[in-house]
This record gives C-alpha cells, sequence and structure tokens, in this order.
C-alpha cells in the first residue's frame, strides 16, 4: 500500500494529478475496450470465418492493407493486453485501499466476472489467428472444458484433425468472440451503476497519448501470426502472451482439475473479500425530516447515489424529502457537509442537520471542535480538519495544531470554519484530504474546493478572510509536505496579525449598525 | 408590534416556497416578541443562529425550484440571497464580539430586504414560473 502511493505520487508529479494513470486505471480500461472494439469491428470486416481461410485473412489483413490493416491488428492485440494490465492494477490498487467496504461491495464483486470476461474474450481471439499458438490454446482449452462433465463429445475431438473441425465450430469460435465482449460491456457498466458520476472516460490527453503509445508500439512491433496451425502435428514451440496466456503452461504440469480448483479458489477468494476482512467502522446516514425541506443538495453531492429524492410522507407542504438508500450509504458525511441547516451557528439543543451520520452527529463535531480550540494558544493557533482516509498519517500532533477528523473532509459544512474564525476558536482553518484525483469518497476533495471557492453550494461565505483558510490535497506519503504546509500557513498567521483586526474592518461594512457606542446593548446574558 | 407583517402578495405560487416564507416571518416575529418580552430563556445569538440555518435552507430550497425550472437569473437572485446572509452572519459576529444587537436595526434591515428581494426578484420568479 504504501509502496503503491510512494510510485503514485512520483506519478502525480509526472503526468500531473488528473492525468495520473493510476488515478483512472477505470477509465482507462474502459477506454481499452473501446479501442479493441472499434479496431475489432474493422478486422470483423475482412476477416474469413472458415478454418481453411482464417490465417490467410488475418494475414491478408496484417500484411496487402497499406499497413493500416497491421496497424489496426497491433491496436487490437496491445489495447487488449493494456486493458488486462489496468484492470489488474485496478483490482490491487482499489483491495489495498480498501475500496471494497461497507456498501462498495457491489462495484468489487461485480468486477470479478469482468475478470473472467476479459480473459475469456482475449483467450477466445487467439483462437481466430488459427496459428500455432491458436492451436495450442485451442487443444489446451478444449481439454480443460472437457474435464468438466457438461460436454455430451469430448470438445477436444474437433481438433484431432482439419476435416474433424468443422467450420460450423469455428464460426461459433467467432460469434463467442463478439457476444464474450458484448456481455463483458455489459458487466462493465453494471459494475459503475453505483457509483455517481462514475469516470469512464479517462482526461482527453491522457487518451489521446495512450492511443498515439498504442499506435507507436503496433508500428515498432507488428502483431504477427506465428506458423498456421497444423494439426497433424504437435505444437512443440510457441510464443505466449503473458498477458492472457499465463495459466497455460501451467496445464502441462497440473491436471485440469487441479486449474479448475486453483481458479476456482482464486475467483471465490477475491469474490468473498469485502466480507472477510474487516469491514471498517462507519455510521449510515440518517434524515431528519423537521429539517428536511427537499433543496436536493445531499443528493446532488452524494458520490454512491445513496440519496434519492422521494415524495413528501410527512404532510409538510414541500414536494419531496431525502431518503437514504442505506444498502448504497458507506457513511462518508458527504451529505451533511452539504446540508443548509448543518451550522454549528444554530443553538445546541437544535442542532440537528436535515442529514446526519447516526453516530456521529454534527453536535459531536461542534463539541469537539470547541474542545480542541481549548487546547490551542497565541497568535498562530490552527485548528485542522482531517480526511481520516488518508490524513491520519500526515498530520503528527504538535503544538498549536489541533486535529479533527472526519470520514470525508467534505463532511464538513463550510459553515464551520466561518465558525471556528468568526469565534476566533483558532486563528486559521487548515483542510486537509486526499488528491482530488484520487479522493478515497471520490469527489470529497473537489466539493470541498469548489464550495471554498463558491462555486458550490453551501459556499463558504465571500465575508470569511481567505488568507485564515489554508487547504492541501494530498497523498497520506507527503506528511513531510503536510508539515512543511502547516508550518507556512502559521508563519502566514502570525504576519496577518490577531483576529480583532478582521472585525473592526468587517464592521465598518455594515450599513445598518449605526456606532460602537450606538444603539441600545441587549447582552441577555 | 409585529416585525414583518404577511402580505399574500409576497406568494411566489409554489406551496412549499410559500410554506417557508410564512414559517420564516414567524420564526422571527416569534423570536422577536420573546426578546421583547425579555423571556429568560431568549439569546440573541440562538435566535440569529436558528435565524440564519432557516433561511439558509429556505434559500436552498428556492435555488432548487429555480434550477428545475432552469430560471435564467438564478445567478442574481442568488447573490441576493447570499447577501442577506451575509448580513446576518455580520450581526451575529457584531454581537458574539461586541455584545451589540438592535433588533430595530434587525427588523428594517429584514422588511427593507425582503420588500427589495420580493420586488425585483421573487416577483420575477413568480411570473416566470407561470404559477
Amino acid at each position: 500500500m504504501k509502496l503503491f502511493e510512494v510510485v503514485e505520487s512520483r506519478f502525480s508529479t509526472a503526468f500531473g494529478e488528473s492525468w495520473n494513470p493510476f488515478y483512472n486505471l477505470g477509465a482507462l480500461s474502459f477506454f481499452f475496450f473501446w479501442i479493441v472494439a472499434a479496431s475489432g469491428v474493422y478486422l470483423y470486416a475482412f476477416f474469413d470465418t472458415s478454418i481453411t481461410s482464417a490465417y490467410t485473412s488475418v494475414e491478408s489483413i496484417t500484411n496487402n492493407h497499406f499497413y493500416i490493416g497491421g496497424i489496426i491488428r497491433g491496436l487490437h492485440r496491445y489495447a487488449s493486453d493494456a486493458m488486462v494490465v489496468t484492470m489488474t492494477i485496478h483490482l490491487f490498487r482499489e483491495f489495498l485501499m480498501g475500496r471494497f467496504r461497507g456498501a462498495r461491495w457491489f462495484s468489487w464483486l461485480t468486477g470479478v466476472p469482468l475478470l473472467w470476461l476479459v480473459f475469456a474474450s482475449g483467450i477466445n481471439g487467439y483462437w481466430l489467428v488459427w496459428d500455432q499458438l491458436a492451436q495450442y490454446i485451442a487443444i489446451l482449452t478444449a481439454e480443460w472444458f472437457d474435464w468438466l462433465p457438461f460436454f455430451s463429445a469430448p470438445m477436444a475431438q474437433n481438433f484431432l484433425n482439419e476435416a474433424s473441425l468443422s467450420d460450423r465450430f469455428f464460426s461459433l469460435l467467432a460469434f463467442l468472440h463478439i457476444g464474450i465482449p458484448l456481455t463483458l460491456l455489459l458487466m462493465m457498466w453494471v459494475h459503475i451503476q453505483r457509483m455517481a458520476k462514475a469516470k469512464s472516460n479517462p482526461p482527453r490527453g491522457l487518451a489521446l497519448g495512450t492511443l498515439a503509445a498504442l499506435i507507436i508500439l503496433s508500428i515498432a512491433k507488428p502483431a504477427v501470426s506465428q506458423a498456421p496451425a497444423n494439426l497433424d502435428r504437435a505444437v512443440t514451440d510457441v510464443q505466449l502472451d503473458w498477458f492472457f496466456l499465463n495459466l497455460y503452461p501451467l496445464l502441462d504440469t497440473v491436471s485440469p482439475g487441479d486449474l479448475w480448483g486453483l481458479v476456482g479458489f482464486i475467483t471465490l477468494l477475491i469474490a468473498v473479500v469485502p466480507w472477510i476482512l474487516p469491514k471498517g467502522k462507519y455510521s449510515i446516514a440518517t434524515v431528519n425530516l423537521e429539517n428536511c425541506n427537499g433543496c436536493e443538495r445531499c443528493f446532488i453531492d452524494c458520490p454512491y447515489d445513496a440519496v434519492t429524492m422521494q415524495p413528501r410522507t410527512d404532510g409538510m407542504s414541500f414536494s419531496h424529502e431525502a431518503v437514504v438508500r442505506t444498502n448504497l450509504c458507506v457513511g462518508c458525511g458527504i451529505c451533511v457537509g452539504a446540508c443548509p441547516t448543518a451550522t454549528p451557528f444554530r443553538r445546541q439543543t437544535q442542532l440537528v442537520a436535515g442529514i446526519e451520520l447516526a453516530e456521529f452527529p454534527l453536535k459531536n463535531l461542534r463539541n469537539e471542535v470547541l474542545q480542541a480550540s481549548e487546547t490551542l494558544s497565541g497568535t498562530d493557533r490552527v485548528m485542522a480538519f482531517a480526511c481520516s482516509e488518508c490524513g491520519k498519517d500526515k498530520l503528527a500532533r504538535q503544538p498549536g495544531v489541533a486535529v479533527v477528523p472526519l470520514p470525508c473532509i467534505a463532511m464538513l459544512p463550510p459553515s464551520f470554519i466561518d465558525f471556528v474564525i468568526s469565534k476566533r476558536l483558532a486563528d486559521g482553518v487548515f483542510l486537509t484530504g486526499c488528491e482530488t484525483a484520487n479522493c478515497y469518497h471520490r469527489y470529497g476533495s473537489q466539493w470541498t474546493e469548489e464550495r471554498i471557492e463558491g462555486k458550490r453550494d453551501p459556499q463558504l461565505r465571500k465575508r470569511v478572510p481567505r488568507e485564515r483558510v489554508a487547504r492541501l490535497w494530498t497523498s497520506a506519503v507527503n506528511g513531510g509536505r503536510v508539515q512543511q504546509e502547516i508550518k507556512q500557513f502559521r508563519s502566514r498567521l502570525r504576519d496577518v496579525g490577531p483576529m480583532r483586526d478582521d472585525y473592526a474592518s468587517m464592521k465598518q461594512s455594515l450599513s445598518f449598525v449605526s456606532s460602537e457606542t450606538g444603539g441600545n446593548i441587549h447582552d441577555t446574558d | 408590534m409585529t416585525l414583518i407583517e404577511w402580505k399574500d402578495e409576497f406568494s411566489v405560487g409554489v406551496p412549499s416556497v410559500d410554506h417557508e416564507h410564512r414559517e420564516l416571518v414567524k420564526l422571527i416575529n416569534d423570536g422577536f416578541r420573546n426578546f421583547q418580552e425579555k423571556d429568560s430563556g431568549f439569546r440573541v445569538d440562538d435566535f440569529l443562529g436558528e435565524i440564519f440555518a432557516k433561511i439558509s435552507s429556505h434559500f436552498a430550497l428556492e435555488e432548487k425550484v429555480m434550477r428545475n425550472h432552469k430560471y435564467d437569473q438564478i445567478a442574481e437572485h442568488k447573490e441576493d440571497h447570499e447577501r442577506l446572509l451575509d448580513d446576518i452572519r455580520d450581526m451575529m459576529d457584531v454581537y458574539e464580539n461586541q455584545g451589540y444587537f438592535n433588533e430595530k436595526e434587525l427588523a428594517d434591515h429584514l422588511a427593507a430586504w425582503f420588500t427589495g428581494h420580493f420586488k425585483k426578484h421573487d416577483a420575477r420568479l413568480h411570473g416566470k414560473l407561470g404559477l
């Protein structure tokens, strides 16, 4: 995990954050699928699905199509290989970063069949070329499948000699090579169903760069067939595509049954990950109807589509109310940060937001902030709000800095920042969360940034002095950078000076406050 | 004394929005009465804090209605919303830091804002929504 983070932060430096391939693995896999699909359409147009002409038709595409055919074939192969790579890293990455917990089990589990479908598509594709490699795969695969008790006649019989391998069987393979990828696409669509605003397209620059790299690779090292298949001779020497065919050599040494056992076990092991590993503690969001008027902000901001708007049930004259689909909620609290009633300025007894995390209510957050403030002194006091997914290690304890952890930084309603600064609970507020393009809760850092910049509701009000608000979106490994930023922030705060200056100037802007001494002074305490 | 008088022409024709308008007027008037009667449970900062929260969520709802109807002056209308919220927050800060609160100023400001906002924005919204 640490290794991933270190490598990724290097890539962020090299590519820029939003182009970082590690943050776009899913989208890149989609992109590769489209390349494979498009090039596949071209190849299919010229492919001959008969056993005798398959090899020659592929050779003809490769050599006679004025080189375009060769490049298209190269794209078809290398993009598939690349898809295996991005898919595999995606799998490991989401695993290591724990992005399968809670309601996210759905995306995890629906990813498992994708592994099978990608491999099936690729292996199936190699058959169609009908070269020595195809022959090798065909026979081993047939033997492997024959171990299963489904087939009335052994499939391997088809490959005993040319005569027994019918054109119809070969056509079937070709159609499978359309059917399996279409199923794959369908499952990829299912895979991202529970992700609101799923990224299925990589940033344009990254996409173009990747495509260019694939084209260059296709020209520099064209994808070619091996010698034509000849069922009269056993295949003795083949070059494997290790991306797809990595398990085939095993079939030389282990029995088909054992291999079924192995891949079955691996599949099962992957599938049950969300249920056998510790789930982590999180609290589901709940709606408090008396504070909900159906404004939709939580609905808009939820990264998991866990909030829906339903017709009003309590007879109030509002048209809708927010309803949490508890099986989709992962407890990030982003909805709380979006709720306009989630403001700490409210009376303590009435501080219940329209939507709250059941076990981490806003009241507690407000108390934590007040208590944290008491530990601070000086003129460079910092109240740091940190994402607990990435912030735990980043923010080492240090005097003068109070840390309030949150399930996601976007759980913080912007008015809390206003609250801390205007009540002088600290001299500055420091926010830290995941890198924007790699946010554990997907959009937490981005929403927070936009709320502060006034591009997203609820906005941090404009009159909050921005020199007292600092934020840093970076990965957990960059602890040093966080410390440095905090240090610089505190030194800036010392330069700005104590808070009351802000308020002296602010008061002058109040047209409706007469003078400092004028008017009735009512102090009800 | 009633701080803000509800008038029927304040209605924008969206039931939820009108309902909240009335609730807000009631909240402000009730709080104001408690203040005048020197109710022992009354605290200026709580009162302002509640007004602030309720107005915030009311504006959020009104902005949703505008968004869903693709109302063409959302930006201007919203800016006026933010202006009032800013002013209320400033009043809260002044009270917090200087113990100063003048009910007449709050009343006048709210009334002035409401009248101006209604004339300029809500009435237009009402017309545009065709309700």
